[in-house]
């Protein structure tokens, strides 16, 4: 893990991807789960509703406490979940930064174990997107709701563990001596 | 002394719920066609628990000059005790129930978007919210004095202390905002304020206007249901009427062509007048056979009027996605003839 973080703090370029790919999941993440979304028009913020700021709407899913319409877009937001997309998309961004230092590692084994983990990462990069987003399968017409919304709220603390566990191997195989 | 007070906080604890239940009939308004075993077993988690999706319990009005509303934008329409209400469809679709007080009377209306119901109920002192589950695709509320559990277009407990219970219901119609507006111009209209911060400007399932999304009549259903029957496109809208003894689907196709239909549910002759104003219908028992003519009868703020209409008794009846209604009521009468 030592390695991992030295490479991260000492590349500039590093961070500015690992940021780019948290924003890009945590606005992925709040569209699939309908905190982001169409039908608004102008410019207009307004937060008439802090008081509901720790309310859960359902397993780690906060009621939000204010609009922002920018354009065509309105974003329900809600510090919490913002919080949490950005905190998985951070694990995520980490989880591809290892895979991808561990496959330009120069060691015959590397292409391999990177592969592994990357591909890891698809499955929770889905999870998490699809943890509260029942919406998404509605407007996809999938009769598979109706199966799933049952589990939907496991899917996150998998996804979370799923990444948790990805990074751990990448780190312990980039702190390994070549 | 203890075995005293023991004894009247057991009654409490007893009693109190029951004093705030909902009013309830003993028989349900409508037939149960499946044994509430069955229907127990058929519930589904539809994704949020309860109350994750909020009733709106202290819901705030505009007038009809205020309301951000298109013509073509859907509403449920109450009129009651001398008072028009319109509740945006945009808006019930976040929250599916609205706790309110209309005319001096503590009314619930309710809305399910994945089966396109729309029905009032009167609530007591209690308030009705969301539970969580679906039966058939279709809203299971719970009340929140005893807990019970109530499918919405059963209207009757299958779950808790009031199982086997109807609850009293009230009409609304399934309208546009435009034909409402017109008939009833000094109505309020549920404001956006509700308390909550959700996007009263997107339907997370698709449009009524142009239809669009999970609405699309061919479109297919979400959860899995008791009894299929292929006879209709699963989301097509018919209206609806039940008796404790059967059910009856009308094609409102044929209902707009028709202005009048005259039937039988069983042994009862029943009646449905189209109105053309809202399109939407207005559900009569006939008991003595009162002959009526379309072409006689007028429509105002109270409903359907005209030579006959007298005679007849009022029944409950609303739109519902074909494939929702004929799940719950697998023998249904299908009026599809033009007489």
């Amino acid at each position: 893990m030592s390695r991992l973080w030295r490479r991260l703090t000492s590349s500039p370029g590093a961070m500015v991807g690992l940021g780019a790919m948290a924003l890009a999941y945590a606005l992925a993440f709040l569209w699939l789960t309908g905190d982001l979304a169409g039908g608004g028009s102008g410019l207009e913020t307004g937060f008439p509703a802090w008081e509901r700021l720790f309310e859960r709407r359902g397993f780690l899913r906060f009621e939000p406490v204010g609009w922002i319409v920018v354009g065509g877009w309105v974003w329900t937001f809600s510090p919490l979940n913002t919080l949490l997309a950005l905190g998985l998309g951070i694990l995520l961004g980490l989880n591809l930064l290892a895979a991808w230092w561990v496959w330009r590692s120069p060691r015959a084994c590397g292409l391999g174990e990177a592969s592994t983990s990357l591909l890891a990462s698809i499955p929770a990069l889905l999870l998490g997107g699809a943890c509260c987003a029942p919406l998404v399968l509605i407007w996809l017409g999938l009769p598979l709701a109706g199966a799933v919304a049952g589990v939907m709220p496991i899917l996150l603390p998998l996804a979370v563990v799923a990444m948790l566990v990805g990074l751990w191997r990448l780190a312990r195989r980039l702190d390994r001596p070549p | 002394m203890y075995r005293f007070l023991l004894t009247a906080f057991l009654a409490w604890l007893v009693l109190v719920p029951a004093l705030a239940a909902p009013p309830t009939r003993e028989a349900p308004q409508g037939m149960v066609a499946y044994p509430l075993e069955t229907l127990r077993a058929a519930r589904r988690p539809g994704g949020p628990g309860r109350d994750g999706i909020p009733s709106i319990d202290r819901p705030r009005f505009v007038s009809a000059d205020q309301a951000r509303l298109d013509d073509d934008d859907i509403v449920i329409g109450l009129y009651h005790r001398g008072e028009a209400r319109a509740y945006p469809q945009r808006i019930l679709v976040w929250h599916e129930i609205v706790n309110d007080e209309v005319g001096g009377e503590a009314l619930s209306i309710t809305y399910c978007p994945l089966t396109a119901t729309a029905l009032g109920f009167r609530r007591g002192e209690t308030e009705l919210g969301v539970s969580g589950k679906l039966v058939n695709s279709n809203l299971v509320m719970y009340d929140r004095a005893t807990g019970s559990e109530w499918p919405q277009i059963l209207g009757a407990a299958i779950d808790g202390p009031l199982a086997g219970q109807g609850l009293e219901e009230v009409r609304v119609v399934w309208t546009t905002w435009g034909r409402w507006r017109a008939r009833y111009p000094e109505s309020e209209v549920l404001s956006e304020r509700t308390g909550y911060v959700r996007n009263y400007r997107r339907d997370p399932y698709g449009s009524y206007a142009p239809l669009g999304g999970y609405y699309l009549p061919q479109s297919r259903r979400l959860f899995p249901v008791l009894h299929r029957d292929g006879r209709l496109p699963p989301k097509t809208l018919i209206y609806g009427v039940r008796t404790a003894s059967g059910a009856l689907a009308v094609d409102r196709r044929v209902l707009r062509d028709a202005g009048l239909i005259e039937t039988r549910l069983g042994a009862e002759r029943i009646v449905v007048i189209h109105d053309p104003g809202l399109d939407s219908a207005w559900a009569f028992r006939n008991p003595r056979g009162t002959s009526l003519d379309a072409d006689t009868l007028g429509f105002g703020p109270e409903g359907v009027s005209g030579p006959g209409i007298e005679a007849l008794e009022p029944l409950n009846g609303f739109e519902a996605m074909w494939f929702a209604w004929v799940a719950f009521y697998p023998a249904t009468e299908f009026y599809a003839e033009v007489p």
